[in-house]
């Protein structure tokens, strides 16, 4: 078994509200240092599968169902075995 | 012309949209499940509003994974009249009968009340019966309509004529160009915010939608005469 986490954000020139109004609260607590927040969300996957056939697994699924790549973007990365 | 209602789990202006037809246009009209496969003996499909699959992943990612959907695609492709109003506009975004899709609104509430648009485009099936540069108020609901799409596919919009319905003096969402309404290339599917067929009669307060239906319905006469 392979764990698999998939992270799916807004493409950088797209406007993320959620992100400026977490912004917004966090400068509220007195941290004015913070410049940005990006929210996105991520998926823990486990594929029974092999090494070689997770990137096109990832990409297929990524692709057909968990990024609308009109406005979102992704990366994932193989997670330690628990 | 015979129109299909599609009811998606989770999909709650399908009532709506069936008696703005049924009741008020006095049109033949049906509701489909989701779980049909064929939408054989329609001229035309509508999509209605709501939440189908609980707005799971993102509002109407899973409705294109249903039955119906191959249907619905096949109904565009053969140039046939396609609408989808709200959740129904979010679902033809992510089967790609649309370009671009709806994002969270900047505002990040739900907004729900009447807005005035101003009707861009009156040469389409379902706008004809509208002026260009039309004043109309429709009522919007929703949380996920600020239409978003990169630069290159606003401008191919705009050159196209495919921007039918624009927010007129306040945008309620952050949608890009003011787009409440787009059409595809061909102008046979249109998706919109707002809801039509909350306005079709005095006691709703507007019927400013009710042109909408009309229109669709007498060019689908025209077609079926000549």
């Amino acid at each position: 078994m392979i764990n698999v986490r998939i992270f799916v954000t807004y493409k950088q020139s797209v406007f993320d509200p959620q992100g400026e109004t977490i912004k917004e609260a966090i400068h509220s607590l007195g941290h004015g240092e913070v410049k940005t927040v990006k929210v996105g969300k991520f998926f823990d996957v486990t594929l029974d599968t092999n090494e070689d056939e997770v990137a096109m697994a990832v990409k297929e699924i990524a692709d057909q169902l968990l990024v609308n790549f009109n406005m979102e973007t992704y990366t994932y990365k193989v997670m330690e075995e628990a | 012309m015979k129109i299909a209602v599609v009811v998606f789990p989770g999909s709650n202006c399908d009532v709506d949209l069936y008696e703005a037809l049924h009741s008020v246009c006095h049109a033949d009209v049906e509701y489909v499940s989701h779980q049909q496969k064929s939408l054989a003996g329609f001229d035309a499909v509508m999509l209605p509003g709501g939440f189908s699959y609980g707005d799971y992943l993102r509002a109407g990612a899973i409705a294109r994974f249903t039955n119906i959907m191959p249907a619905i695609i096949k109904m565009a492709n053969e140039g046939k009249p396609v609408f989808g109003t709200c959740n129904g506009f979010q679902i033809l975004t992510e089967a790609g009968l649309l370009p671009g899709g709806l994002k969270r609104n900047d505002n990040q509430r739900f907004v729900c009340k009447t807005v005035p648009l101003e009707v861009v485009n009156s040469q389409t099936l379902f706008t004809s019966h509208y002026q260009d540069h039309e004043r109309i108020a429709l009522p919007i609901a929703h949380a996920d309509g600020s239409y978003y799409a990169d630069e290159k596919t606003l401008d191919e919009l705009e050159a196209n004529n495919q921007v039918v319905f624009r927010y007129a003096t306040e945008n309620p969402n952050g949608s890009l160009h003011n787009i409440a309404g787009i059409t595809n290339k061909q102008g046979n599917v249109l998706g919109m915010m707002p809801h039509p067929e909350r306005a079709v009669e005095t006691i709703l307060g507007s019927t400013d939608g009710l042109r909408l239906f009309e229109s669709l319905l007498e060019n689908g006469r025209i077609k079926v005469e000549a």
